[in-house]
């Protein structure tokens, strides 16, 4: 089997925001519309900072493409769906813009385009266009600090699978179930 | 050298990219070859790649223009010496077609700006000119810069006969490259720099490596080692999100932890003594006036003595066997009373011990003790500093991160502080004799007068908040006309209030940019200048240890609507219509009014200085330029480890690391450094607060206008939750803050975060507070937050010509 997936090295992650930006550029055209949903620019990957702690932390929240994931299980036109490569992505000729799977994702990682009325996630068409060129997707081409990764957990010598092999990491609230494919690395 | 990984992730990215041998041609003109060792362009998917260098800050990183499925967007060249990115060229599509871009020359016409056609603007600037020079002199010419077009300017300079082309180093690195220069006889701050992947402790003070984003990507191999990394800051930069240990100091007191460490270092005899005797002055004699002992006092050789112990003698600096870092007092008796300068240096340090220090930077001694002992026993680096214009007192701060690194003796080693190879990119002009000599040896007439700056801080780079002081007393001489380029002088410079005052009674403001920053609302004429992805541009790869060159393709032309026009026709036309005589001398004349001419005539200049670098790297001009099409950068020469000082003096007076400068004692500073108090006022009331500023990889002047700088820029200050707590102040409430050193009012929502330490207030530079009349409802945000030069004490530190841009301010709730 194929199980695509990304990781982010939180130990690693110098928070520039190539990624955040690139995916706006490379998947909507640099436009300056507003994602309204997480009043933020129109890009898939979301920023979150724990401020109050004992030292500062960052997270970069994106669509998990969980095993289980409740988008797909909501969503009364399967529109969302989970594919062969492991992916959970979107027919929009299928949506019916009901927002179900929003409401379902407990990470908050789809928005809605208010142009097409439709959830928008990672990943979009550059992307996807780029993994079956072979590319890496482009939070991945562009990060600096060698922070992300992309490929198939079930290949055991694929660069994700060797980096995993050799952290440790987290899964984002797993207690919901969701199986995620978005793998937090901490540290060596 | 790039790591292997990289490697591996570059050769995958670009086999998959490119196609075999291919010729491409874009809509936009751009031509490149291709094959698959050039990594540039493949057709068969309608791909277009092209190797830019990017200028959304001034590190010009190594990026690819990649257009694809009718798509445009930036990705890191992973082959180039200094591979991007960050989020600023990540948005850099968003600046090519932003609504706020400078579209057409603009003139100021009573208090409004009126679109003028590029000729009536050339003409009346030219005129303008001509007049103000013949007035009062070339010298009432200032021209000011930041990095872009750096390389052209020194031209446009000397054919105006100004000596007054002043950068904005001095709320930069001026103080960081007098101490470079002092120490270590090195330059600007790219000269020298740690060996970032193969360091195996490093220490980072004030500076957040924000960029280049090559560090990063060679500090990633050193994290793969276990590479510790100490961040020494009064607030968590991005950088500190990451896997590293946050020392959060006290403003301004870097030089006091400095020194204790140094104290930790030598009392425990954790230093290299074999280097500091062989490579630095620590054995130099010192009378006690301060100066050298000379070898005549003593009947030997040279400007500069030692004990030598080997034969209990003096001897020449460079010539003793066994050179005496203490002294007898026999042997000092000899000397007349004499000291070594190791001997001063260490009871200077003594004066800090970790219990002294840690009251004077907030920080508990243990910490102190225990980095210091770290560092010395990984024999670490200490980072030599770039945005280093904070507190007044940072000539000392880096001249002590320097001398710690030589401490350890991890001077140009693998993984230490190293000397980068020089490319040996020559300027456009350089001063010969009495005259001036372009690259391509047309003699110009050197300026008569001195640049007015060096007048007041001879060893600056450039100074250029002295213009202003110069502009309203007419001192050392009038200033009338200023050409500003590529830069924002008020979001730059330290004397904000002083800087509009003085704008205003210039008679010739002439505004080159793609933005309205602040000053655009000064100037009598506003002409809109290409970004980087729609010109060329051939430079010196700035921060990798190699010598490199790179070459930034044209990717894109202006977008509709925007009649921007290259920076350098623009100034050599208003030469041109100002003194067709002095054009014509350099080659120019009215064939290159046309700006595609004028690429051919830029072009001569570019290919005479190739073909010196090919000169003195013995390799073909064609091979260069050839290297140059295709993969946008050619390493002329790796880096090769322990030159300098094994084998090669160094450029200071003795040849050796100075942790005695002579050049700072010939320019009466004190020649050893010290912790000195910050030039602003301390906060001293629980309503007074340090207001600290910085940059970030999500910040320059540029980015803060995209629309993505709305969410991925901060314009609010950050306070403590203890002191909001103190304060009463709630996470994103308004507080007006007040400048305690020059009374500057402005209002700011508060960030309470644990991002900054108690008693400490952080504000990014260049993001926040616009005040540019052009910026429409739209781009509101701009308008939110501080500018952290309006609060500054408008002090500048001596000789050094460094002006702090931290400042005191109190704060009231609202």
């Amino acid at each position: 089997m194929t199980r695509l997936a990304h990781l982010w090295d939180q130990s690693r992650c110098i928070a520039c925001g190539a990624c955040i930006a690139a995916c706006n550029a490379a998947n909507y055209h640099s436009t300056d519309m507003t994602n309204k949903t997480w009043g933020w620019l129109a890009s898939n990957i979301r920023r979150v900072e724990v401020l109050r702690g004992h030292r500062p932390l960052l997270y970069l929240i994106q669509c998990q493409h969980c095993e289980a994931a409740p988008c797909v299980t909501v969503c009364p036109t399967g529109a969302s769906y989970k594919d062969a490569d492991g992916l959970v992505k979107i027919k929009p000729e299928l949506c019916i813009g009901c927002k179900y799977c929003m409401v379902a994702c407990p990470y908050n990682a789809r928005w809605l385009d208010e142009e097409t009325g439709l959830p928008r996630k990672c990943m979009e068409d550059e992307c996807l266009s780029r993994v079956k060129a072979g590319l890496d997707p482009v939070c991945v081409a562009v990060c600096p600090a060698d922070a992300r990764a992309f490929g198939d957990v079930d290949d055991p010598n694929s660069e994700i699978s060797r980096r995993l092999a050799k952290s440790r990491y987290v899964r984002l609230l797993e207690n919901k179930g969701t199986e995620p494919k978005y793998f937090v690395v901490v540290g060596p | 050298m790039l790591i292997l990984r990289v490697v591996e992730l570059q050769r995958r990215e670009f086999l998959k990219l490119v196609g075999t041998a291919a010729v491409v041609s874009s809509a936009f003109g751009v031509v490149h070859v291709a094959s698959a060792s050039q990594h540039t362009v493949t057709s068969s998917s309608g791909e277009r790649v092209v190797p830019v260098m990017c200028g959304a800050c001034g590190a010009g990183c190594g990026l690819l223009f990649v257009e694809r499925n009718g798509g445009r967007y930036l990705l890191p060249n992973l082959e180039h010496p200094q591979p991007g990115m960050c989020g600023r060229p990540a948005s850099a599509l968003q600046m090519w077609s932003h609504p706020l871009r400078l579209k057409k020359p603009l003139k100021k016409v009573g208090d409004k700006f009126v679109e003028v056609d590029w000729d009536t603007a050339l003409n009346e600037i030219a005129a303008k000119l001509k007049e103000v020079v013949e007035r009062y002199g070339p010298e009432s010419v200032v021209i000011t810069r930041h990095d872009v077009h750096s390389w052209f300017l020194p031209l446009f300079q000397y054919l105006v006969g100004t000596p007054n082309l002043i950068g904005h180093e001095g709320t930069c690195h001026s103080a960081s490259t007098a101490a470079r220069t002092t120490v270590l006889g090195a330059g600007g701050p790219p000269t020298v720099d740690p060996d970032y992947e193969d360091v195996s402790y490093l220490v980072l003070v004030g500076r957040n490596l924000d960029a280049a984003m090559g560090l990063i990507r060679r500090l990633t191999a050193a994290r793969e080692r276990g590479v510790k990394i100490v961040m020494v800051d009064p607030r968590v930069p991005n950088i500190a999100f990451s896997s590293v240990e946050w020392v959060p100091i006290i403003p301004g007191t870097d030089a006091a932890f400095l020194m204790a460490m140094a104290y930790v270092i030598i009392n425990e005899g954790l230093y290299d003594v074999d280097f500091v005797k062989r490579y630095t002055n620590a054995p130099m004699l010192v009378k006690p006036d301060g100066t050298p002992l000379s070898g005549k006092e003593v009947g030997v050789e040279g400007d500069y003595v030692a004990w030598d112990a080997a034969d209990n003698a003096p001897a020449p600096l460079d010539k003793a066997k066994d050179p005496a870092l203490v002294l007898s007092e026999e042997a000092r008796q000899r000397v007349g009373g004499a000291r070594t300068v190791w001997e001063l240096f260490v009871e200077r340090v003594g004066k800090y011990p970790p219990d002294v220090a840690a009251k004077i930077i907030g920080v508990p001694a243990d910490t102190i003790v225990r980095i210091a002992r770290e560092f010395a026993t990984a024999r670490g680096v200490i980072e030599d500093g770039w945005y280093s214009a904070k507190n007044g007192n940072d000539f000392d701060t880096y001249r002590l991160v320097l001398i710690l690194n030589v401490l350890v003796g991890n001077i140009d080693k693998r993984g230490g502080l190293c000397f980068q190879e020089s490319a040996g990119f020559p300027n456009v002009c350089d001063p010969a004799g009495p005259d001036v000599v372009t690259v391509t040896g047309v003699k110009l007439p050197a300026p008569k007068a001195k640049r007015l700056d060096k007048l007041l801080y001879p060893l600056n780079t450039s100074t250029f908040d002295a213009v202003y002081e110069a502009i309203l007393t007419a001192q050392p001489y009038p200033v009338k006309a200023l050409f500003i380029v590529g830069t924002g002088p008020l979001q730059r410079d330290a004397r904000y209030q002083m800087a509009v005052e003085a704008l205003k009674k210039l008679e010739l403001v002439v505004a080159i940019d793609i933005f309205p920053h602040d000053h655009i609302d000064y100037a009598h004429y506003v002409l809109p200048d290409l970004m980087f992805l729609e010109r060329e541009e051939v430079a010196t790869v700035k921060w990798t240890l190699h010598a490199a060159i790179q070459k930034s393709h044209k990717a894109l032309d202006p977008p509709p609507g925007v009649d921007a026009r290259h920076a350098p026709w623009m100034l050599m036309e208003i030469v041109r219509r100002a003194w067709p005589d002095r054009a014509k001398a350099v080659g120019y004349d009215e064939r290159y009014a046309d700006p595609h001419k004028f690429e051919e005539w830029e072009r001569q200049l570019v290919e005479a200085a190739l073909n010196k670098v090919a000169d003195r790297f013995k390799v073909s001009l064609d091979d260069l330029k050839k290297a140059l099409e295709e993969r946008g950068f050619v390493v002329l020469k790796k880096k090769s480890y322990g030159a300098r000082p094994y084998k090669t003096k160094l450029g200071t007076p003795t040849g050796r690391v100075e942790i005695y400068s002579i050049t700072a004692l010939r320019n009466k500073l004190d020649p050893l450094p010290d912790y000195r108090e910050s030039l602003y006022t301390r906060p001293k009331a629980p309503d007074e607060f340090y207001l600290v500023n910085g940059k970030d990889n999500v910040v320059s002047s540029h980015f803060a206008f995209t629309p993505n700088a709305k969410y991925l820029g901060d314009r609010t200050v950050w306070m403590n939750p203890k002191d909001a707590e103190r304060l009463g102040v709630k996470d994103g409430d308004e507080v007006e803050l007040e400048a305690i050193d020059n009374g500057f009012k402005a209002r700011a929502r508060v960030r309470v975060t644990n991002r900054v330490r108690e008693g400490v207030l952080f504000a990014y530079a260049f993001l926040g507070g616009r005040r540019s009349s052009l910026i429409t409802e739209r781009f509101a945000f701009l308008r939110e937050g501080v500018n952290p030069q309006w609060f500054t004490t408008g002090k500048i530190e001596p000789v050094v010509g460094s002006a702090p841009t931290n400042s005191t301010v109190r704060v009231r709730r609202l």
